[in-house]
This record gives C-alpha cells, sequence and structure tokens, in this order.
C-alpha cells in the first residue's frame, strides 16, 4: 500500500477531489497549509507599512491506495491541479506498512 | 387636556434639549466602548487583543470616577481665580469638589464662568455628556502606547493625567477660563482632547519607550473587520461629538452634524487618492482611508459649527491631505523616526487636531454658530460667533486659536512627562519584561482573544481539578 501526499493550490481542491473519485479513490484527508517553493511569498501594506509574507497558503491532500492505483491518482492530481504556472505544488508517495479499519478492526488492502 | 403644573420637571428644562444630550453623550461614549476598544483590537497583534481592549475599559471606568469625584468641578465648576480678574490665573481652573448631591446633578447646568445662558437641562447632563470627551481623551494616546505599557502604570496613569492635564486644559478653553476669554475657541476638542492626546501619545512613547523589535516588524493588524465597526462607530459617533456641542437641539446642532460628515468624507477621498497615486505601491488601501476619516473627523471637530459647509469640504481635503504627507514623510524625520508611536495617534489626532484649530481662523464663518441664541432673532446675553480671516480679513482669531495651541501643545509636554514620570516611580518602570512582552495577553492575564480548546471529553469530574466546583 501507499500514501501519496499532495500539496496543492487552494482553490484547486475539488477539481482534485472529483478527479480522484472518479478513479475509484474512496476517501481522503485534508489540511490547511502554508509553505513555500519556488513561487515565493508576497507582500501585504498595513497603515503604509509592507509586511512580507513568506509562506504560501497552500492544501495537504493524503490518499491512501493500493500499488496498483498509485499512478492513476498521481495522473489525477497532476491532470486536476496543473495551471501550468509556478506554486502548482508538489506530490510524493512513501510506502505504507499496515492500515487498520478502526471500526471493524480490518487489516490490509480492506481497510482502505 | 394635561395640566402643565403636572409635568414632573422644572419650566427651565426643555425635554428636547435634555435628550438629545444625553443620546449625544452616549453616542460619545459608544466611540470608546466599544468603538476604540474593537478598532484598536483589530489593529494589534492578536497576542495584545485582550491587553488593549481591558485597558479602554479600565480607562473609561477610571475616567468616571475621577470626573465625579473632582474632575467636572475642576475643568467646569466655578473658577477659583487664583490672581486678579481677567488674568491667566483668574481663569486657570475651578475647584476640587465632587459631584455627588441631589442638589448637584438635579440644578440646572450653567457654563463654568457664567459667559453662556444657562443651559436648558441638568448639571447631571452636561456632567455625563463632558465626561464622555474626557473619557476618550487618555484612550486615544493609549493607541501610541499599546504593545508595551505595564497595566499597572495605566491605571494610575488614566486618573493623574485626567487632573493634571485634561481639566486644566479644558477649564482654560471650556469652562470659561483664561484662553476661553481671550475668544480662543475648540468646537468640540480639536485642542483639548485631539491636539492634547497626539501630544501625549508621543511623549509618552517616547518615555516608555519602542515596542520591542519583533513586534515591530511584525505589527500587522489582527482583524480588518472589526477595525471596520471601531471605524464606523468612531465616525457616526461623532454626531454626538460634534453634534451636541451647541447644547441645544437646534439649528446649529444640525449643521454640525452634516459638517462633521462631509469633512470626513472628503478626508476619506483624499487620502484614498493620495494613496492610488501617489503613495510608493499606488494601492488603493482600507487602513489608509480609514486614516483619512480620521483627519477629517478631528480636524471637523475644533470648527464643527463655526464654519459652513464649503469650509467643511476645505477642513477634511487639507487636513488629510497634510497629515497624509506627515505620515510617509515627516514620519522618517527626527524626532518622529525615534518614536514608537504605535498607532500613528501624533499624525491622524495631534497634527489633524492642529490644522482644524488653526483652520477656525481662517474658515469660520461669522453667518454660523451663535452660542446662546433661544429664538430665531434674539442676540441676548452671551450670544457670538467666530469669523475667520476668509470673512473678517482679520487675523485676530487666528493668533488666538495659535496662542491656544501653543499652550495646549506646552502643558500636555510637561504634564505627561510629570504623570509618566512619577507612576514610573511608584509602579517600578512603565514597561512590561521583554518575556512577558513575548507572550502578551495570556501572560497578563490569562486570557486570549481566540481561546482554542481542544475537542476531547473532560475524563475527570470538575470536582478533582476544582475542589469548590461539585
Amino acid at each position: 500500500m501507499k500514501l501519496v501526499t499532495a500539496v496543492v493550490k487552494p482553490f484547486k481542491l475539488d477539481e482534485v477531489k472529483v478527479a480522484l473519485t472518479a478513479i475509484g479513490v474512496s476517501g481522503m484527508t485534508v489540511t490547511q497549509a502554508r509553505g513555500f517553493g519556488r513561487q515565493g511569498g508576497h507582500i501585504e501594506i498595513y497603515r503604509g507599512k509592507e509586511y512580507e509574507f513568506d509562506f504560501v497558503d497552500k492544501i495537504r491532500i493524503e490518499v491512501a491506495c493500493t500499488d496498483e492505483q498509485v499512478d492513476q491518482v498521481l495522473d489525477a492530481i497532476v491532470s486536476a491541479a496543473r495551471t501550468g504556472s509556478v506554486g502548482d505544488g508538489k506530490a510524493w508517495v512513501t510506502d505504507v506498512e499496515r492500515v487498520v479499519r478502526v471500526r471493524t478492526n480490518e487489516r490490509g488492502p480492506e481497510a482502505l | 387636556m394635561l395640566a402643565v403644573t403636572n409635568i414632573p420637571y422644572p419650566s427651565w428644562l426643555n425635554p428636547a434639549d435634555n435628550t438629545w444630550q444625553l443620546v449625544a453623550a452616549t453616542l460619545v461614549g459608544l466611540m470608546s466602548l466599544p468603538g476604540l476598544a474593537v478598532l484598536y483590537g483589530g489593529l494589534v497583534r492578536k497576542k495584545w487583543i485582550v491587553n488593549t481592549m481591558l485597558m479602554v475599559f479600565v480607562g473609561f471606568s477610571a475616567t468616571l470616577v475621577v470626573w465625579m469625584l473632582w474632575g467636572y468641578n475642576l475643568a467646569f465648576g466655578p473658577q477659583s481665580h487664583f490672581g486678579p480678574t481677567g488674568s491667566f490665573w483668574s481663569g486657570f481652573i475651578g475647584h476640587f469638589t465632587p459631584l455627588s448631591t441631589a442638589g448637584a446633578e438635579q440644578g440646572q447646568a450653567v457654563s463654568g464662568a457664567n459667559t453662556l445662558i444657562p443651559f436648558h437641562f441638568s448639571t447631571a447632563t452636561l456632567a455625563y455628556f463632558q465626561f464622555v470627551f474626557a473619557a476618550i481623551t487618555p484612550l486615544l494616546f493609549l493607541g501610541a502606547l499599546v504593545g508595551r505599557l505595564k497595566f499597572k502604570a495605566w491605571l494610575l496613569i488614566v486618573p493623574l493625567w485626567i487632573t493634571l492635564v485634561y481639566c486644566v486644559n479644558a477649564a482654560l478653553l471650556w469652562g470659561g477660563g483664561f484662553f476661553a476669554q481671550k475668544g480662543a475657541v475648540d468646537y468640540s476638542g480639536g485642542y483639548v482632547i485631539h491636539l492634547s492626546a497626539g501630544v501625549a501619545a508621543f511623549v509618552g512613547a517616547a518615555i516608555i519607550g519602542p515596542r520591542r523589535w519583533q513586534d515591530r516588524e511584525n505589527a500587522f493588524p489582527s482583524n480588518l473587520m472589526m477595525v471596520a465597526v471601531g471605524a464606523g462607530i468612531l465616525w457616526l459617533g461623532w454626531n454626538g461629538f460634534n453634534g451636541g456641542d451647541p447644547f441645544y437641539a437646534g439649528a446649529d446642532a444640525a449643521s454640525a452634524v452634516l459638517n462633521t460628515n462631509v469633512a470626513t468624507a472628503v478626508g476619506v477621498l483624499t487620502w484614498l487618492l493620495m494613496d492610488m497615486f501617489f503613495s510608493r505601491q499606488k494601492k488603493p488601501t482600507f487602513l489608509g482611508a480609514l486614516n483619512g476619516m480620521l483627519c477629517g473627523l478631528v480636524a471637523i471637530t475644533p470648527s464643527a459649527g463655526w464654519v459652513n459647509g464649503t469650509g467643511a469640504i476645505f477642513v477634511g481635503l487639507i487636513a488629510a491631505t497634510i497629515v497624509w504627507f506627515a505620515w510617509n514623510y515627516l514620519s522618517r524625520i527626527r524626532p518622529f523616526s525615534k518614536v514608537d508611536d504605535a498607532m500613528g495617534v501624533v499624525y491622524t489626532h495631534g497634527i489633524a487636531g492642529l490644522v482644524g484649530g488653526l483652520l477656525v481662523g481662517i474658515l469660520a464663518d461669522p453667518g454660523m454658530v451663535q452660542y446662546g441664541v433661544t429664538g430665531a432673532h434674539f442676540k441676548g446675553a452671551g450670544s457670538f460667533s467666530v469669523g475667520g480671516w476668509f470673512y473678517t480679513h482679520s487675523f485676530h482669531q487666528l493668533w488666538e486659536q495659535f496662542l491656544a495651541a501653543l499652550w495646549i501643545i506646552g502643558w500636555t509636554a510637561v504634564g505627561t512627562t510629570i504623570v509618566f514620570t512619577v507612576v514610573k516611580y511608584l509602579v517600578g518602570g512603565l514597561r512590561e519584561t521583554d518575556e512577558v512582552l513575548s507572550l502578551g495577553d495570556v501572560a497578563i492575564h490569562e486570557e486570549e482573544a481566540f481561546p482554542e480548546p481542544t475537542f476531547g471529553e473532560p475524563l475527570m469530574t470538575p470536582s478533582h481539578i476544582h475542589p469548590d466546583n461539585v
């Protein structure tokens, strides 16, 4: 099993969700996140003084899936979250040793 | 038909005047609570919201107690006459007497030096109306001191400053004191309140020292929607501030309200356009527009009933332009660049109040407010109006306005220095420690503006944690 973690632009969240649902992903976890990459921060002006906001608002999406689904999941995220400009985000894949469904105590792929 | 003798108040009392005066006073009170509390709360960093709001509420309370015990009679009571009639010391201050008896509250209100005809409401009405003006003054200079002022110090600064600085200035300009007799006018407090608050802000901030550099670098506001609420209450509350100062619910009150609003609208637009075309970033900003709003409100305060509509438009335009340049350029020059006036009170109140007060001497229209006029053509004792250079071609009024401004600046600077120095020794320093300053509200009050509890259910009954609870 794999865990796909993606950091994407906030306004792309719903498109990613629809794309993932379409390929049969049955759940995802979403967190509001801030970070920096090549995009850099921005300036805000309050009462004439400039403040640098180094970290940009992002959405962090976590999806657990089977080994076979991984590339489909990545394709879905890339096609849905891509705008082509700097700051579209990253996604990465990590191995998952074990998954358990809390309600039934099922283990392994059935718990996904 | 209702018998006249059944009306339960004396014949000198006019219910419309009394009602308007109490409503106007309440509007001015709302400018402090919650107006300034949420305006400042929205402008400071999140970690300073509670401390700032509490200082506003506490300052308001402390001023009222002082006002009842001696403040009102010191500023507006009969004068002490320390020197020969007509001399400075003759019209300096009133008496240290409390406002506590039934007769004192229920009797007819009169102006301190009897220069105006007796008012058509009671002393309690006048005392409360004058109190809300006194109360907002220290709250205005509080804006310069937030983010490092020790809470205990504030508890002492307010009563001492009201007594030594505010009451003296109010007696001299409003209570029929020396400058009032010379002919200087301050319609609703451009000098006594705003110029004085601006000077106290600057001197006080210089004595206390700057906020931590980390706090200055990260001084972004906590909540612009709360700033909008506070600023809106200030603007409309000002209808009571300036509309209440004719002391009669007549045409003068209406003109003052209208003039106040048009000067303010022009102030907003002036600052906004300056930001859009002359600032480095060329952006229209909300907080910039609110600075313009304050400039208009403050600058029209000393002249609201003395100028006509055209004059009011010029007041807003001139004040917002001058303060915009001061805010953006004067602030880079010593001593302004060396003093950490957290909210820029010296600009939007000090300089705007000074500009407004001087403009009275230029723009005041003698056809406007005539204090003491009771009927359409009555020109009896105490009725007068003010004429500026534009109408009289005389610089007399401007000169009187200039002298009064010099006094306000000088006395406020000296008085503020005395008060802050005394309090510094009484409470052992005016600043919280750096460790407390890095934490803010939680360290000082064990409260925070937005508590974030965890979502877990408690495992123990409260009696386990708090033995007193059952």
